[in-house]
């Protein structure tokens, strides 16, 4: 589970268990996310990474009561011992934005388009903490400042279509740190930004993290970015962990080969520009019709009969690293395994293979691991 | 009737509605959908065969002529169900064939609109620039107008007829469809595979009967549900002002208004046409709405 | 009573910023006002001349009527010259239109009296039913809109847009005589008939308007509501910054309110601008039944009687109250949305 030495001597804030989320919309049952468990310390950086689709936005906005009504969330989210599923409505408000707030994808968006910035920061912060507007002001300007947006009194009467997408991240993150929550949720916070931006953005998290001492959960389906900026990743797919580790052991020692997959997925620098991104071949599975066994065993070139008949647990490798497979990559199998060496694939010879983008989800990734390696 | 039923035929034949409540949600929310497509439909369709069938082929007394002496005879009289009005003329043979002139106006209308509306519109947003621009201003200039003020004077203008009634409505119609269909085309003119035909070389008029007029159909067929009930009631209320069906042949817009005449004596003769306004006005609406998710949702 | 007609034909969201500002310099939202207003002077033009036209083809001899049924030809053809009827007609239509302008309305051939002052007497009753029926349609519209979106698909959301498609299928005219059926005949509540001023008594003349403006208000706050409600739940479902607001910890009253309800106040003001026509409209039916000295009436009765002065008139302001409207909408719009205000970046 990525215990390290800092987690022990730093109690959790956040401890999530057997957290699973079905969906009964239309009658169908999605199981959107099943059965996620992690713990999260203030200052620590957890990356939660994946195909889209695989149940990352839908397990983090269950941490706060931030999904419709026809999801059912069970299991346990406890954040510094407060259980915070089955609470009602009016007490999730008041978890929302104090305790954990969350940052969302598209910047264009995430913005009231009629209400001028200056108001939209105010309010988050009058609402766990009634001020005077003249107060409030004051504080939404120290804010921008802490985003580092430029001139934050002109700024504070503008409107959003006035900014910059990066500018409306900035916003967007000065909304969520309003009220000092103890965690921050970045639901692919940068993925709508240019290279740039998001390196600037990134950086930005990272430094109010150590200011604030904040907890951050960032999701992304950039293994790069989780490279680079996230202390532990999670990899998880139809709605469940299969890799968890600290990062550094995650990059260097691969056990899961769907992650091997999304690694293989990142583009090199030599890539030329539009060519073809290498993906997962194959679809995810459906989540209201979950396959027995290991959910990725139909798209996974080391599957054996192991694999479909019966579901790899998430198990330990070590401190620092655990995965559900049958056939890890690094060659250390589970007891069950059987032909472990049969298929010696690589990203490179087949698990993931060339093909259109039409029928696969699309992983665009804006960094390369070489790139990362320099830095 | 070509135009309500045609678009329905799918839907009709494609579901049936099943005996017991299906288990599941989806099903059940495609199904109270259906269910109220159905119903909509069936409606309508009930409605145009009692109108246009119904004085063929019920015992219905004349709706004109009847004897003051059977005047305002209560619901549930012998020959009469509904009774009758204070001229003694039957109810439920006038609300018939009332309903049979405010449906032939409306599909009349409709129709009209449809053609000359739908080929005004088709033919100024593919030839775009200046002549659409032309052909916007002079539409522009009939929509300014509120509707109802604009069919009465020319309700006036032509005199008290079931023709002119059609002819002043279309007033209406007209503008209103071109407007639709004009920027259905423009949105079909857009697409790839028609600048391909286009560069192709094929002649315009088989651009526009080929490509086009096929792909502006289902949003006209929305419309015209809407349009059937909008000109139901425009023509109900031109009727009411005696402008519409000349009296004594009724309609439900005129027989509203005999009503208004005696309703502290006899309220129950405003219901009946009340009604029959309401249950058409509904079924075309919900009919119109239901075509309308139709077309979305494929 | 064309509603449902209008919201059809443009939807409000097709109303997109920007695409009408013109290149010229200044602030895009003087450019706007400047370019609407400019638009809308040739259709006054245009439609004036619409009228003028229909009304040649009107049935009957103005001057004969004038005359009455017994004069001599050449009494009529006294009649005729004084009245200007024996020039030909463009003449006559730009004397109309300076006419108008001026103020001079003509003369009403039937009570012999100006134009323009028996419009100075039902304007008023008019404007009255018209601004109370509009207030009410849209305050009836906001809170049932905002009720049924607060829980979607629950049994408030579908009791209210099974009541308001009802209501909506119900034309004014027969909502107005179910109206005086229930609070005048049964109830004995409120008057059937007639208009008491303002200046006689307040409360009977609120009194005596209420049953026609509920008649003209309850069909299109059904409309606006069925839009709005709409609306509302399109954002609740999918839009990113009700995400945001949930996510600060704002309550669903907020959110509804100052959040989802700002965003569609646009399209709302835009289906409330389109349908200032069919309620303007919807006066000269509604002014009949319950008897009120309006100008919807006073154009039905010009219309009856062949009292084309009248008609000229009275057709003409109809069109412009709805050209004014429409332009009035089109400037609020830009006024109150921060895209058009500011311009893009
Ligand atoms: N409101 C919803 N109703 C039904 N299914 C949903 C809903 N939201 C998400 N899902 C399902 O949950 C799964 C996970 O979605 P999500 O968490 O958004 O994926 P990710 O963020 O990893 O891209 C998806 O397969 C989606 O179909
Ligand atoms: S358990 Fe089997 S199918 Fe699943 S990832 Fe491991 S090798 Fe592939
Ligand atoms: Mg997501």
């Amino acid at each position: 589970m990525g215990q390290n030495q800092s987690r022990l001597e730093n109690a959790p804030i956040l401890t999530v268990e057997n957290l699973r989320v079905v969906f009964s919309k239309h009658g169908r049952e999605v199981q959107a996310v099943n059965g996620l468990n992690y713990q999260l310390s203030s200052g620590r950086t957890l990356a939660i990474i994946g195909e889209s689709g695989s149940g990352k936005s839908v397990g983090v906005r269950s941490l706060m009561g931030l999904l419709p009504p026809s999801a059912k969330v069970t299991g346990s989210v406890r954040l510094n011992g407060r259980e915070l599923v089955g609470l009602s409505e009016k007490a999730l408000m008041s978890v929302r934005g104090k305790e954990i707030a969350m940052i969302f994808q598209d910047p264009a968006a995430s913005l009231n388009p009629t209400m001028n910035v200056g108001s939209q920061i105010m309010e988050a912060i009058r609402l766990h903490n009634p001020m005077k507007k003249r107060e409030a002001e004051v504080k939404a300007i120290e804010l921008l400042k802490l985003v580092r947006l430029p001139s934050p009194e002109t700024r504070i009467r503008q409107y959003p279509h006035q900014l910059s997408g990066g500018m409306r991240q900035r916003i967007v993150i000065a909304i969520a740190l309003a009220s000092d929550p103890k965690v921050l949720i970045a639901d692919e916070a940068t993925t709508a930004l240019d290279v740039t931006t998001q390196a600037q953005i990134m950086e930005l998290l990272v430094d109010i993290q150590e200011r604030l001492g904040t907890a951050v959960i960032m999701i992304s389906h950039d293994i790069g970015l989780a490279a680079n900026y996230a202390h532990d990743v999670m990899v998880m797919y139809a709605g469940k962990v299969v890799e968890h580790a600290n990062t550094k052991s995650l990059f260097s020692n691969v056990q899961m080969p769907y992650t091997k997959a999304l690694l293989g997925a990142v583009p090199q620098l030599t890539t030329i520009p539009h060519s073809r991104l290498t993906v997962i071949g194959g679809h995810p599975p459906d989540l209201s019709n979950l396959p027995t066994g290991c959910p990725f065993a139909p798209r996974c070139p080391r599957a054996t009969n192991v694999c479909t008949a019966e579901e790899p647990p998430l198990e330990r490798q070590n401190d620092q690293h655990s995965y559900a497979c049958w056939h890890p990559v690094g060659g250390q199998p589970l007891e069950a395994a059987g032909t472990a060496d049969v298929l010696k694939v690589d990203a490179q010879d087949g698990a993931c293979s060339e093909s259109s983008t039409s029928t696969q989800e699309r992983a665009v990734f804006a960094s390369s691991l070489d790139e990362r390696a320099k830095r | 009737m070509a135009v309500t039923s045609a678009p329905l035929r799918p839907e009709l034949g494609g579901a049936s509605p099943a005996p017991t409540l299906p288990r599941t949600g989806v099903r059940w929310s495609k199904f109270r959908r259906r269910m109220i497509t159905w119903l909509s439909g069936g409606t309508v369709v009930l409605l145009i065969l009692l109108c246009f069938l119904g004085p063929y082929v019920l015992p219905l007394h004349p709706p004109v002529g009847g004897s003051v002496l059977n005047s305002a005879l209560p619901p549930g009289s012998p020959g009469h169900p509904l009774g009758t009005d204070v001229n003694g003329n039957d109810v439920l043979s006038r609300l018939i064939h009332g309903g049979q002139a405010s449906l032939t106006v409306g599909i009349a209308v409709n129709l009209i609109g449809l053609v000359v509306g739908g080929s005004v519109g088709a033919v100024s947003g593919y030839l775009g620039g200046k002549s659409d621009t032309a052909i916007m201003r002079v539409l522009d200039v009939l929509i300014a107008f509120p509707s109802l003020v604009l069919v009465i004077v020319l309700a006036q203008v032509l005199g008290p007829s079931l023709p002119n009634t059609i002819i002043a409505l279309t007033a209406f119609s007209i503008p209103a469809v071109a407007r639709i269909a004009r920027s259905s085309t423009m949105k079909v003119m857009s697409m790839p595979y028609l600048q391909a035909a286009q560069l192709a070389g094929s002649p315009w008029w088989r651009i526009l009967f080929r490509h086009i007029v096929p792909n502006i159909v289902p949003q006209l067929t929305n419309f015209l549900m809407l349009g059937m009930a909008i000109v139901i009631v425009t023509e109900g209320a031109l009727s009411f002002l005696g402008l519409g069906i000349p009296a004594p042949n009724p309609s439900w817009g005129n027989m509203v208004y005999e009503a208004q005449q005696s309703m502290s004596a006899t309220p129950q003769l405003v219901l009946w046409p009340a009604l029959a306004l309401l249950v058409t006005v509904l079924s075309f609406n919900l009919l119109g709405e239901s075509i309308r998710d139709e077309v979305n949702t494929r | 009573m064309t509603s449902t007609a209008d919201a059809q034909v443009t939807s409000p969201r097709s109303k997109k910023h920007g695409s009408f500002l013109g290149r010229t310099a200044g602030s895009p939202l003087l450019r706007l006002i400047i370019r609407r207003v400019l638009l809308a002077v040739p259709l006054l033009l245009a439609v004036s001349l619409l009228v003028f036209i229909l009304l040649e083809a009107m049935p009957g001899d103005p001057a004969r009527n004038q005359a009455g049924m017994d004069a001599t030809e050449d009494q009529v053809e006294a009649v005729r010259r004084s009245m200007g009827l024996d020039r030909p007609a463009p003449e006559r239509y730009i004397t109309w239109l300076f006419g108008f302008l001026r103020g001079d309305l003509g003369v009403s051939s039937v009570s012999g009296r100006p134009v323009a002052e028996l419009l100075a007497e039902r304007l008023p009753v008019t404007l009255e039913l018209v601004g109370l029926a509009f207030v009410l349609s849209v305050v009836l519209a906001l809170p049932v809109a905002l009720l049924a979106a607060r829980k979607p698909g629950g049994i408030v959301d579908r009791l209210i847009m099974v009541f308001s498609m009802t209501l909506l299928a119900i034309p004014n005219f027969v909502m107005a005589l179910l109206l005086v059926l229930v609070f005048a005949v049964t109830l004995q509540m409120l008057p059937a008939i007639g208009y008491v001023p303002v200046q006689v008594s307040l409360v009977d003349n609120l009194r005596s308007v209420t049953l026609p403006v509920l008649a003209l208000a309850i069909p299109m706050a059904c409309f606006y509501a069925r839009f709005l409600r709409g609306d509302l739940g399109e954002q609740l479902l999918g839009a990113g910054y009700i995400d945001t607001a949930r996510a600060k910890g704002a309550g669903i009253w907020r959110i509804l309110w100052l959040h989802a309800f700002r965003n569609s106040s646009f399209g709302l003001l835009t289906l409330v601008g389109l349908n200032i026509g069919a309620l303007v409209g919807g006066t000269v039916i509604i002014e009949q039944i319950f008897a009120m000295p309006g100008m919807g009436m006073l154009m039905l009765q010009g219309v009856i009687s062949l009292d084309l002065a009248i008609v000229q008139s009275c057709v003409f302001i109809f069109a412009a109250v709805a050209i004014f409207a429409n332009l009035f909408v089109d400037i609020m719009y830009a006024v109150l949305d921060p895209r058009i205000r500011y311009g893009s970046h």
